[in-house]
């Protein structure tokens, strides 16, 4: 009997004392691992905007690091997922570093209407951030926030103004269409062609027109797009189709009504 | 003759209980106060811990005393058992569970934080059972020593 007490107070011993060294080393290492974001920087690549978030982690503690994971997740206004993105860090073993980058790519080269309308809306997205790493294999640590980022639309304010002909002969007349936007992103200039086409009220083509564009960043645009139609096909009115060809996004046609 | 010979037994059997009990006060006191002291800038994101460290701090010193009051008899071990168990509740309570999640607001942004110590808190109650073994191992043998004695 008085072995087993003497052994249980020797186990309760050596247990308090590993408790209070790994607890105070824990406590030490944690304070000397830096995790540090650098400068967002935007950049495209095949029709994505990929916005790409230097991560730095310094792990000067007692213990390794592993399984960091960030995950980033960005959706609309209404809660629609744009883009999830994770990075992976197996390891980040004591006394070393990781510079690594975070990647969030968001696919403007698509042509459905909600793509559409970031390119010619305004609006804000939601992220969701987590950062989740096991500290010495034993501790899991997850700090995850939710924040908003403005989105500036490339094509904001996209509009046709009054539209003008100029007479050429009996047959033929000059449209001149004029065009407007301003270009809201922060990230990108619109750099490519705008093909414009001309549809009368019976849906008949009239003619086409590609224009260059190149609009930096938080400047507008003014400009007008000239074609020659067939004069008996002028019905005053109709539709006016643009496609976008450009090195962050191909889209078309988007139809608007002129006249 | 009687009274000052009842006043040395008693003098010499509770003054160094005092002085004992006097001294483990002051050293179980201690890392308590230290520790709220490293507390103290984080209160903020722990409001449930300095009432409850106080009222753990105070039923474990009383334990404590009484326990030391006690030695020599079975009620010694019973209250090392009982110090043993509040110690194991108030570590699962305020570690709550092994998971300690804060929200931390910075600016406009709330920052949630988790921190799993299921780990720790697994070490610290194994160590709080092993306490509650050894002091019931204690009382059995304190049981049997007794026994022993009366039959011889």
């Amino acid at each position: 009997m008085r072995y087993a007490v003497r052994a249980l107070g020797w186990a309760t011993k050596i247990l308090w004392i590993l408790i209070i060294v790994f607890s105070a080393t824990a406590v030490y290492s944690a304070m000397n691992v830096r995790i540090s974001f650098g400068q967002p920087q935007a950049y495209l690549s095949s029709g994505f905007v990929v916005l790409s978030i230097p991560l730095f982690v310094n792990n000067s503690g007692f213990y390794d690091l592993s399984e960091l994971n960030m995950t980033v997740d960005v959706m609309d206004s209404n809660g629609s997922l744009l883009s999830a993105s994770s990075t992976f860090v197996a390891l980040i073993p004591r006394s070393s570093s990781v510079d690594t980058a975070h990647n969030i790519s968001i696919n403007l080269d698509d042509d459905t209407s909600q793509v559409q309308f970031y390119l010619f809306n305004d609006t804000v997205f939601n992220l969701d951030m987590s950062l989740k790493v096991e500290f010495a294999r034993a501790i899991p640590f997850q700090v995850s926030m939710n924040t908003t980022i403005p989105w500036g639309a490339p094509l904001y304010n996209f509009s046709v103004g009054q539209t003008s002909y100029n007479y050429l002969n009996l047959t033929h007349q000059e449209v001149i269409i004029p065009i407007s936007f301003e270009n809201h992103s922060p990230y990108f200039g619109v750099d490519g062609f705008m093909q414009v086409e001309i549809y009368n009220d019976n849906s008949e083509f009239l003619g086409s027109s590609v224009s260059g564009l190149n609009v930096p960043s938080h400047s507008s645009y003014e400009g007008q797009v000239e074609m020659i139609v067939d004069v008996s096909k002028i019905t005053g009115s109709g539709e006016v189709h643009f496609y976008f060809e450009t090195s962050t996004f191909s889209i078309g046609p988007v139809v608007m009504p002129y006249g | 003759m009687v009274k000052k010979g009842q006043t040395k037994t008693f003098a010499r059997k509770f003054v160094p209980r005092i002085v004992k009990a006097a001294l483990l006060v002051v050293v179980t006191y201690l890392p308590f106060y230290f520790l709220s002291a490293f507390i103290e800038p984080f209160q903020s994101f722990f409001p449930w811990y300095e009432p409850l460290t106080s009222i753990f701090a105070a039923v474990f010193i009383i334990f404590l005393v009484v326990g030391v009051f006690t030695s020599g008899t079975i009620y010694q071990y019973m209250f090392g058992v009982a110090r043993a168990l509040v110690t194991m509740i108030f570590f699962i309570y305020t570690l709550n569970g092994g998971i300690i999640a804060l929200a931390v607001p910075i600016e406009e942004v709330t920052i949630n934080i988790m921190v799993d110590l299921r780990v720790i808190l697994a070490m610290l109650v194994l160590v709080c059972l092993l306490g509650i073994g050894k002091n019931v191992v204690q009382a059995i043998h304190f049981v049997a020593g007794k026994v022993e004695m009366k039959e011889l």
